[in-house]
C-alpha cells in the first residue's frame, strides 16, 4: 500500500463538508440542550482550584475552580451567537444599501461607494481594533464596529450583482410590463442575491469568530467573567506554563469551529460558484 | 395616430445617440425602422417606454393620448407600460428570469394590471398561449425548457397579453434563423390584423421590411435620413444611404416584384 493512500487530496471535499455540518450541529445541540451543563459558569469554588481532570470536571477547572466545560461550552453559545448577530446585522444593513446603489445609480451610487472604498482601503481588523479602542472595550462596542466593518462586503456584492443582472432583458422586460421596482427586487432580483450572500456570511462567519475572539482576548470584546473564548484565552494566559490545558481548550475550540465554518462556506461557494469579486 | 415622436434627442454627455427624430407612427400600422447596428434605433426604441440608462438623457416629445410620456412620473409610466405599449427583444433566453415559469411571468402581469380573479387570469394566459401557436401545457415550464423560436412566441404572446396600442419589436427575429424568424412575423402580422396594435419594427433586415412593413423609415447616425410609404422607399428611394441598403438585401428582386404586385 502506498503512502499516497493516506494523501489528504484522497479525504473527498464532500465527505468533509458533511463531517463538518455535523459536528457544528452535535457542538450546537450539546452547548444548547445543558446536557453537560452541570455547573454554573461563574460559580466560583477557589479550593478546588486548577483541579484536574475528574468525573465531576471533565476538563478540570480554572484558576478560580470554575468547570472549564460547562465555560466552554457556554463560550460555544456567546462566540457563535455573537458572530451570527453581527453577520446578521452586517447582511440586514448590507444588502438593502446594495440594492439602493445598484439599481437607483447616480450620485446615491456614487457616495455610497467612496464610503466603501474608504472602509476597503484598511484591514478590517485594524479598523475593528481602532473603534472598539475608541469606543471604548465590550462586546456590544465590539459587535458593533464589527458590524460597521463588514456590512461594506455585502453592500458591495449585492450591488454588483445587481448591476450585472439589471443589464439583462429580463429586467427590462418586467419594467416593460409595469412591475414596480420593489416587486421586480423581490421576485426577479433577489432569488440571486440570497444564494450570493449566503455564501459570502457562511465564508464571513470564521471570520467574524476569529474577530470576537482575537479582540475579546486582547481585552477589547467579552470582558471577563463572560466565558467567550478569547476571554478565556486572555484569562489564562498567567497559568500556561503550569496549566497549558486551559488556553489549549478554548484555542482549540476556536479553531475547529472556525475550520468548520470555513470548510462549510467553501463547499456553499462551490456549490453556487459565486465568483470570489469581494474577497480582498 | 397613436404615437408621435417629436424632436426626440437622446444624448450621451457631449454625444448625442438620437438626434430630432420625428415620426408619426398610425393605428394598427407596421411601421419598420431601418439603419446599421450603432445608428441609435435602439435608444429611440427605449426612449419611448422610459428605458433608457441613468446617463443617457431625453428631450423632446413623444405624445401618446395627448399628452408627452417622456414626462410621465414613474407610477403613471408604469400604469402605460404593458397596457398601452410592450417590447419584444432579441435576446429570447434573457427575456426571462430563469427561475419562475412562463405561468409565473404572465400571473405577474395580470395581477400587476388588475386583473385579480385568479380563474380569468389562467383562461387569459391559455389564450393568449394558445393564439401563438403554443400548447398550453408549457406553461408550466421553465424558460430554459423551451426552444428559441417557442421562446419568441411566448415573449409575444407576453408583450400583447393586456392589448397594447402599439408593440415595439427590437430586431425581434435577428437571433432566429430565417424560417423560424418568417414564421414568427407572420404570426406577429396575424395577431396585428386581430388586435389592431401598431408595431414599430426595429430591424437592420431589409427583407422582413419588403414583406411586412407598410411605412419606413431609415436611419443613420441617429438621423432618420428618409422616411415613407414602403412602395415610395422600395421604388423611389431618395437618399444614397437607402439605395445601399437596398441593393445590399440578397433576394432583393425576388421581393420587389412582390411588393408591387400586392
Amino acid at each position: 500500500m502506498s503512502v499516497m493512500a493516506f494523501s489528504p487530496k484522497k479525504i473527498k471535499k464532500a465527505k468533509l463538508w458533511l463531517i463538518s455540518a455535523l459536528l457544528l450541529v452535535v457542538l450546537a445541540a450539546v452547548a444548547y440542550t445543558f446536557l453537560y451543563l452541570k455547573h454554573d459558569a461563574a460559580m466560583t469554588d477557589v479550593g478546588n482550584r486548577l483541579a484536574s481532570p475528574s468525573w465531576e470536571h471533565p476538563m478540570g477547572t480554572d484558576h478560580l475552580g470554575r468547570d472549564v466545560m460547562t465555560r466552554l461550552l457556554l463560550g460555544f453559545r456567546l462566540t457563535v451567537g455573537y458572530s451570527m448577530i453581527a453577520l446578521l446585522a452586517a447582511v440586514i444593513i448590507g444588502v438593502p444599501f446594495g440594492l439602493l446603489a445598484g439599481l437607483r445609480g447616480g450620485w446615491v451610487d456614487r457616495l455610497f461607494m467612496r464610503i466603501a472604498d474608504g472602509f476597503l482601503a484598511f484591514p478590517d481588523t485594524v479598523i475593528a481594533i481602532v473603534l472598539s479602542g475608541l469606543l471604548g472595550p465590550g462586546i456590544g462596542n465590539l459587535l458593533f464596529a464589527i458590524v460597521l466593518v463588514k456590512w461594506v462586503n455585502y453592500a458591495r456584492m449585492v450591488r454588483s450583482t445587481v448591476l450585472t443582472e439589471v443589464q439583462k432583458d429580463y429586467i427590462t422586460i418586467a419594467k416593460i410590463n409595469g412591475l414596480s421596482t420593489f416587486t421586480i427586487m423581490r421576485k426577479h432580483l433577489m432569488p440571486h442575491i440570497i444564494g450570493n450572500v449566503l455564501v459570502l456570511a457562511s465564508l464571513d462567519f470564521g471570520k467574524i469568530i476569529l474577530l470576537i475572539s482575537s479582540l475579546s482576548y486582547i481585552g477589547l470584546g467579552a470582558q471577563p467573567p463572560t466565558p467567550e473564548w478569547g476571554a478565556m484565552l486572555n484569562e489564562s494566559r498567567p497559568y500556561f506554563q503550569a496549566n497549558p490545558e486551559m488556553m489549549i481548550y478554548p484555542g482549540l475550540a476556536i479553531v475547529v469551529v472556525v475550520l468548520v465554518a470555513n470548510i462549510l462556506g467553501d463547499y456553499l461557494r462551490d456549490k453556487f460558484d459565486v465568483k470570489k469579486e469581494v474577497q480582498p | 395616430m397613436i404615437l408621435s415622436i417629436n424632436d426626440l434627442t437622446v444624448s450621451h454627455g457631449e454625444k448625442t445617440i438620437v438626434d430630432q427624430v420625428s415620426l408619426t407612427i398610425d393605428k394598427g400600422e407596421w411601421f419598420a425602422l431601418v439603419g446599421q447596428s450603432g445608428s441609435g434605433k435602439t435608444m429611440l426604441s427605449q426612449a419611448i417606454g422610459q428605458l433608457l440608462g441613468p446617463n443617457l438623457r431625453a428631450s423632446g416629445s413623444v405624445s401618446y393620448q395627448g399628452s408627452n410620456i417622456l414626462e410621465h412620473p414613474k407610477t403613471e409610466m408604469n400604469q402605460l407600460r404593458g397596457k398601452a405599449i410592450s417590447y419584444i427583444f432579441q435576446d429570447y433566453h434573457g427575456s426571462f428570469t430563469p427561475f419562475l415559469t412562463i405561468q409565473q411571468h404572465m400571473d405577474e402581469y395580470l395581477q400587476t394590471h388588475g386583473v385579480k380573479e385568479k380563474k380569468k387570469r389562467k383562461n387569459m394566459i391559455k389564450e393568449a398561449f394558445e393564439s401563438v401557436g403554443l400548447d398550453a401545457s408549457l406553461v408550466r415550464r421553465y424558460p430554459f425548457q423551451l426552444s428559441g423560436g417557442q421562446l419568441q412566441r411566448v415573449s409575444i404572446a407576453l408583450a400583447l397579453l393586456l392589448e397594447p396600442d402599439i408593440l415595439i419589436a427590437d430586431e425581434a427575429t435577428t437571433a432566429l434563423d430565417s424560417v423560424s424568424a418568417h414564421r414568427i412575423l407572420s404570426l406577429l402580422q396575424e395577431l396585428q390584423l386581430k388586435t389592431g396594435c401598431a408595431i414599430l419594427f426595429i430591424t437592420h433586415d431589409w427583407r422582413h421590411v419588403a414583406r411586412y412593413a407598410n411605412k419606413i423609415a431609415v436611419m443613420k447616425d441617429g438621423k432618420i435620413i428618409e422616411s415613407g410609404s414602403k412602395q415610395k422607399l422600395i421604388h423611389q428611394p431618395e437618399h444614397v444611404y437607402t439605395k445601399q441598403l437596398i441593393q445590399a438585401a440578397p433576394t432583393l428582386p425576388m421581393r420587389i416584384k412582390e411588393a408591387s404586385k400586392s
